[in-house]
């Protein structure tokens, strides 16, 4: 039997419409893959709803692209009457009673949700090693060494894979585009207010992104015609009109102008990340783009990232509180409702986010607001400017994603150098703006993948995704995954 | 802005209701010395004190007043599904009032 569960959307929804094959038949295959995962990717797995659904999708709404198509949603989705942890044992037990506006388009649009998966704990971590059930595993490196990077890990490992075709995440800082470097995989997180984010559990609201992986970058399109959305429920959706991103996607660039930031780009040392980085700019050249090196204040690069760590870290302070042990999740005893409070959250976070919190909670104490937040967020402020002032000038800024493979977890950063703090970090950049920002694979060291990442200006997705489609058609990732890797 | 000692991120972290171990606590006021190396990034830039500070990556047209139109709402026994301890349609904690 042919293999139909390594392909992409379009390719699996054609042959739904050649009549080759049933989504019984393909969410059964999935759902046994599934079950055999090594790489820690599941909080849950949605069996039984699954193959009811699959048995019953309606033929006349076979059109759909997403009809019939397998899917998983990071845990911190709310799906009514489906458990929904975040990864934390703070939120032991909570079935939702509601569904978040995502799983709702997803539901209406035919796709099966296979499963939840893992994440770092409450979405805060780039390691994919802070989840209460640990670390989730790189599905290229067998020996479990490498991280596939978060907060998105469940759901970069199951398209990583190779058979679920799409998964849903969410990005905060980079935790859609950091993960698709890792793990060979097309990233995308649409601007700010594209996607709506009602029933998302927010991290820090002012950067929280609802972002999805695919395995090629049509795909990541067709997600966009359907999750794209003016929502009443979530005040912060645009009311822009949502275009057809499908429609004229053809990876001609004639016309398009690209910056590349030399300050990001000089800080990467690994020599190979940066030949293969150097051989996309000939291919976006070649598609009819004009490139231009420019050059930023390199103060401003370097204070990404201690400015996404101040105000990420705030946010997500205030906006955990309602993690009480009382209205749901665990509840520890006490003998007060304080007691309680303070028993839950003591047993119910990690460390690492118990550490997150004291870092917001510092910064956010009388005598520190002026000098740490608000000052955090003047710099969000310059730092958007200059990035708007590239945007005045060139359509689109195109970077390595990352300075290296993924790492190994026993690798240690110096979270000082400048490696760390510019081409480690730089992209929580399009967080700070709202921009569109989409990572592709676009090379191999050591047999695992590079990615790169183009971002654009608010509300032009179109030209981020036509020029990541002039990348793709020139290189050989098309529906990459782990097993069919090319090296 | 306030020194940071073992004793303050206490004082935080109960105020924020959790506590941590010892080792936690020390570990913590490690991460601050590259936090505070980190931050002086921040003061050090140009023309910070010029600008407002930035709450939403652009401006953001609201919608707040859509129409008054009834909507279905959740019922108080889905409402309370998920607390582990009601009694009469509430939750149910320890004498406030002893």
């Amino acid at each position: 039997m042919k293999d139909y569960i390594h392909l992409t959307i379009e390719e699996l929804h054609q042959a739904y419409l050649n009549n080759e094959v049933t989504p019984l038949e393909v969410v059964t295959q999935v759902l046994d893959e599934a079950e055999k995962d090594t790489n820690n990717a599941y909080e849950y797995i949605c069996k039984e709803r699954a193959l009811e659904q699959a048995k019953n999708l309606k033929e006349e709404d076979k059109g759909n692209i997403l009809w019939g198509i397998p899917y998983v949603l990071k845990d911190n989705y709310s799906t009514k009457d489906i458990p929904t942890c975040a990864s934390s044992n703070i939120l032991e037990g909570y079935v939702p009673i509601y569904s978040s506006e995502v799983f709702d388009k997803l539901e209406k649009a035919g796709a099966i949700l296979i499963g939840k998966t893992t994440l770092d704990e409450l979405a805060m971590g780039g390691t994919g090693t802070s989840g209460h059930l640990g670390k989730t595993f790189n599905p290229y490196d067998p020996t479990h060494e490498r991280m596939i990077g978060g907060s998105s890990c469940g759901s970069a490992a199951t398209v990583s894979s190779g058979y679920i075709p799409f998964s849903i995440g969410s990005d905060t800082g980079d935790s859609v585009r950091k993960p698709a470097s890792y793990s060979g995989l097309v990233g995308f997180k649409p601007t700010w207010g594209r996607i709506s984010r009602y029933g998302l559990f927010p991290f820090a609201p002012s950067l929280d992104h609802v972002g999805y992986f695919t395995r090629s970058v049509k795909d990541a399109a067709s997600l966009l015609n359907i999750l794209a959305v003016y929502d009443e429920k979530d005040a912060t959706t645009s009311s822009k009109e949502v275009k057809d991103y499908t429609k004229g996607l053809d990876g001609n660039l004639k016309g398009y102008k690209i910056a590349v930031i030399d300050e990001i780009l000089n800080s990467i040392t690994d020599k190979t990340v940066i030949e293969e980085f150097n051989k996309t700019l000939k291919i976006l050249e070649k598609e009819g783009a004009v490139l231009s090196h420019v050059s930023m204040d390199i103060d401003l690069v370097k204070a990404i990232y201690p400015t996404y760590v101040i105000i990420s870290c705030c946010e997500a302070t205030s906006n955990d509180a309602n993690l009480d042990g009382l209205k749901f999740g665990l509840r520890e005893d006490g003998k007060t409702y304080e007691e309680i409070m303070t028993n839950t959250r003591t047993k119910g976070f990690s460390t690492l986010i118990k550490r997150r919190f004291v870092i917001g909670g510092y910064s956010l104490l009388k005598e520190n607001q002026q000098e740490l937040f608000l000052r955090a967020q003047k710099a969000r402020h310059l730092i958007v400017d200059a990035f708007n002032k590239i945007y005045e000038e060139y359509d689109l800024i195109y970077l390595p994603a990352a300075p290296s493979i993924a790492p190994k977890f026993s690798d240690a950063s110096d979270t000082l150098s400048d490696e760390y703090l510019i081409s480690d970090n730089y992209l929580a950049f399009a967080n700070f703006g709202g921009y569109p920002s989409l990572t592709l694979p676009i090379g191999f060291e050591a047999g695992m993948p590079l990615g790169g990442n183009i971002s654009g200006r608010i509300f032009e997705e179109d030209k981020v995704l036509n020029a990541s489609l002039a990348i793709e058609k020139n290189l050989p990732y098309y529906n990459l995954y782990a097993k069919k890797e090319t090296k | 802005m306030k020194e940071v000692s073992i004793k303050l991120l206490k004082e935080t972290a109960n105020s924020l209701m959790f506590d941590m171990s010892e080792e936690e606590y020390a570990l913590l006021k490690g991460e601050f010395d590259t936090i505070q190396k980190q931050m002086s990034l921040i003061s050090n830039l140009k023309g910070l004190d010029e600008v407002s500070p930035m709450t939403f990556p652009y401006d953001v047209e609201f919608t707040y007043l859509r129409e008054d139109t009834p909507k279905e709402v959740e019922s108080p026994e889905d409402a309370l599904k998920n607390a582990k301890d009601v009694i009469e349609n509430q939750i149910r904690i320890p004498k406030v009032i002893k």
